[in-house]
């Protein structure tokens, strides 16, 4: 009888250790990004804000991540002797090859965002939903869900539960949780359309 | 611990447990259902700049003005450019939704061109004395017609055959009348826009059997006997009083009183169905001639274009002669019901259709032959009804064609050893040469008189989606203006009237259309006919049964709905090829249940 417990006993507390602790881990796959691009340096050293290259177009649409011809601008020949900007260059401004940099921020297609409304009428910050990716020194890698292929950034609840939860991000608990907060409309239409 | 069959099942059940106290399972449950969604073959919207280009709509005559939101080069959605002189910023759904067209999965995505091309040049050779060629264009009056009508003046024996054309121009803005014979104002008759915005100038008084959208939308709807419409207008004529009259067409006589009296106060149109039916002659009685109904104008065109085949109808085309047979079907147009042409086809004819669409003439071809749709194609719309200035407007390509498609007017041109040209921009020559009008530019939004335009930025506006509209205001009533009188209908004892009051063209629909034909039934489908209760209720048919409909022409299997509003003897059913095939002609069908 005891024997039968404690196989039960041993189960549980193995399924409960693969699912709090393993599963988190396994479930995302990481993706470098294709430069380690430096948000720290261009913020420091070259004064750039973030709308100087993740500009609004003159209709109003965002234009999200910059294209090639925008960092060409600059560094159509190395401004530093970093190897990571000899990289870029060689591999991506001589043979004008757009980088293919893999979306944190990327919302599914059965999502609408709008970041003018946001940004411009809302006065909500760039840090409040995307962190303070500005201030970083090195772009973390990309992590997948690999079942369903959205980036960890916009989908999922944390699945340990006990990570604190923190005023922004960019899942869709966290634009509830913030028009709630503001009193604003949150119904399901205003975003899936 | 042993391991017992019993402990490894208790473990096991532990395990499932425990897993279900944590997050995996709930979390593979929903990313499942998101895995779902992103199966391959699930079309993914562009990522990309967002542009607005310009085009027009080719769907029909009306050619409105579009504007597109494009997605990395890709449209999205459309819309109506405002403001526009003719368009006034409208969209019929049809329009609205015809980005959706290159992709619909019954569209002929491929063809024997080759051997259609080797069966048509052995047909011509071996051709007999008094044998033809012939195109017939479902949609003259475009700057690709003219090629086909100089390739056929090239050809020994080529003719350039048409459905019926108005020779007139209906200038809604002028009237303050309309008496409407069945003519479908707001169903596709004209330009939508135009329509809508002359509204509020007239009166409708629409005259037919059944109540039809414009039925209901008009002042005043006369439920008319179908068939009777001709001594109604000999009333109005003065040809016969009104009491005769209203007993014949089960119009009250004071109703028709009233309509005469409407007719008689000034500034009366009469419109019909059928744009060449005689009863458009009241027009004349009512002094429309050159007010309302005024000659068409078409835009300039080079002069070495005029040494072209002359238009000819299906019924003045002699008799089992045409050996080759080229069907113009790459846009939605008229349509002559095939036994119409089957009687002028030589034995061993060769008929090549070029068409997007299995609906039409591809039932009857030897060769079909993918044709391109909008917005894949450079192509201009000849004019519409309600458009009495002349215009030249290009639809420009928004994307590159998404099959194999074949230009008719290539085919053509090179089957008549005609040199490749560009006939759209010699035209745009043509008109900048004659220097008159006006040229809208959407881009910039702007208008600017001709005569400031070089020829190469005109043809570039052009060629981005522009119009050119001509700006001389001179109003000629048309020539050569002959409505054929009525003939007898052969006698045919079906007990039914068929009414057609559901203008339907062929071709490919958007998902939008179908949703509203075949899902919600607000119009009738092609393969859907509505009787009246008591009509039904004789044959032993409930709504919704499937029933056969039988006409002199042939059968076809239907799906009955009933209707209040259809009158008893009356079976109404959508347009389209194949009720034209099955029912055109004498019109008397009968509807036996399944």
């Amino acid at each position: 009888m005891t024997g039968g417990k404690i196989a039960f006993a041993s189960g549980m507390l193995l399924a409960l250790a693969g699912g709090w602790l393993a599963f988190p881990r396994v479930l995302y796959r990481t993706h470098p990004q294709p430069v380690d691009f430096s948000h720290k340096i261009h913020a420091e050293k070259a004064g750039a804000k973030c709308e100087d290259c993740h500009a609004f177009r003159d209709d109003g649409t965002y234009a999200g991540i910059p294209t090639l011809d925008k960092c060409s601008g600059c560094h159509a020949a190395a401004m530093g002797t970093t190897a990571e900007e000899k990289n870029f260059i060689d591999r991506y401004v001589t043979p004008n090859r757009e980088p293919q940099w893999l979306s944190y921020a990327r919302q599914p297609e059965n999502v609408y965002f709008s970041h003018i409304a946001h940004v411009k009428l809302g006065k909500v910050k760039c840090e409040q939903c995307h962190g303070n990716e500005g201030g970083a020194a090195t772009l973390r890698p990309f992590a997948q869900d690999p079942i369903s292929g959205y980036s960890r950034d916009i989908w999922g609840r944390p699945v340990n539960r006990i990570a604190l939860r923190t005023e922004g991000g960019m899942k869709m608990d966290d634009c509830v949780d913030c028009h709630r907060r503001q009193g604003l409309e949150y119904s399901c239409l205003g975003c899936h359309k | 611990m042993t391991t017992t069959r019993r402990n490894l099942l208790k473990f096991v059940g532990g395990g499932a447990a425990g897993a279900l106290l944590t997050p995996a399972p709930w979390r593979l449950i929903t990313d499942s259902a998101l895995w779902s969604e992103n199966w391959p073959g699930i079309p993914r919207p562009a990522h990309g700049g967002i542009t607005a280009r310009f085009t027009h709509c080719t769907l029909c005559p009306a050619g409105c003005a579009v504007r597109a939101r494009c997605v990395a080069g890709q449209p999205v959605s459309l819309t109506g450019v405002k403001p526009h002189a003719v368009s006034h910023g409208a969209l019929c759904p049809w329009g609205i939704a015809g980005h959706h067209l290159p992709y619909h999965p019954a569209r002929v995505r491929q063809g024997p061109v080759k051997e259609a091309t080797a069966a048509v040049a052995q047909a011509i050779a071996q051709r007999g004395t008094g044998e033809h060629v012939a195109v017939l264009d479902l949609r003259p009056g475009r700057t690709v017609s003219w090629t086909h009508r100089r390739a056929m003046a090239a050809i020994n024996g080529g003719l350039y055959l048409t459905p019926r054309q108005p020779g007139y121009s209906i200038d809604l803005a002028a009237a303050k009348t309309v008496i409407s014979f069945g003519a479908p104002l707001f169903d596709g008759w004209g330009t939508p826009g135009n329509v809508i915005a002359a509204r509020s100038i007239f009166r409708l008084i629409q005259i037919e059997p059944v109540e039809t959208r414009t039925a209901a939308m008009a002042d005043l709807w006369l439920p008319i006997q179908p068939g009777s419409e001709f001594m109604l207008a000999a009333a109005l004529a003065g040809n016969m009083t009104l009491a005769e009259a209203a007993l014949i067409t089960g119009v009250g006589e004071q109703a028709l009183a009233a309509v005469q009296e409407a007719a008689e106060s000034g500034q009366a149109v009469v419109l019909a169905a059928d744009p060449a039916s005689p009863l458009m002659s009241l027009n004349e009685k009512y002094g429309a001639l050159g007010r309302t109904v005024v000659a068409r104008s078409d835009a300039p065109m080079p002069e070495a274009w005029k040494q072209a085949a002359p238009e000819m109808s299906m019924a003045a085309a002699p008799d089992g002669a045409i050996r080759v047979l080229l069907i113009d079907e790459s846009l939605p147009g008229g349509y002559i019901p095939w036994r119409r042409i089957a009687p002028k086809l030589a034995p061993d004819a060769v008929v090549v259709v070029f068409t997007s669409s299995n609906d039409g003439y591809a039932r009857h071809a030897q060769f079909v032959l993918p044709a391109a749709v909008y917005p894949e194609t450079a192509e201009d719309i000849g004019p519409a009804i309600d458009t009495v200035a002349a215009v030249f407007r290009i639809a420009a390509p928004l994307i590159a064609p998404v099959v194999p498609a074949v230009d008719p007017a290539r085919f053509v041109e090179r089957l008549a050893g005609l040199p490749a040209s560009e006939p759209l921009r010699e035209r745009a020559g043509a008109i900048h040469k004659a220097g008159r009008g006006t040229l809208l530019d959407y881009t910039a939004a702007k208008s600017t008189p001709v005569k400031d335009v070089t020829a190469d930025n005109f043809w570039k506006t052009l060629s981005q989606g522009g119009c050119w509209m001509d700006d001389s205001a001179k109003r000629t009533a048309p020539e050569n203006l002959v409505f054929p009188a009525a003939g007898e209908p052969p006698r045919d004892e079906r007990p039914l009237t068929v009414v057609v009051a559901e203008p339907r063209r062929g071709g490919l629909e958007s998902p939008l259309m179908s949703k509203l034909e075949r899902e919600s039934n607000l119009r009738l489908a092609a393969n859907r006919v509505a009787l009246s209760p008591d009509g039904a209720r004789a044959s032993g048919i409930e709504n919704g049964d499937r029933a056969v409909l039988e006409t002199a022409f042939g059968r076809l299997n239907v799906v009955v709905a009933i209707d209040p509003s259809v009158p008893a003897g009356v079976v109404e059913v959508a347009g389209g090829p194949r009720m034209a095939d099955l029912c055109g002609g004498n019109g008397r069908a009968r509807v036996v249940r399944a």
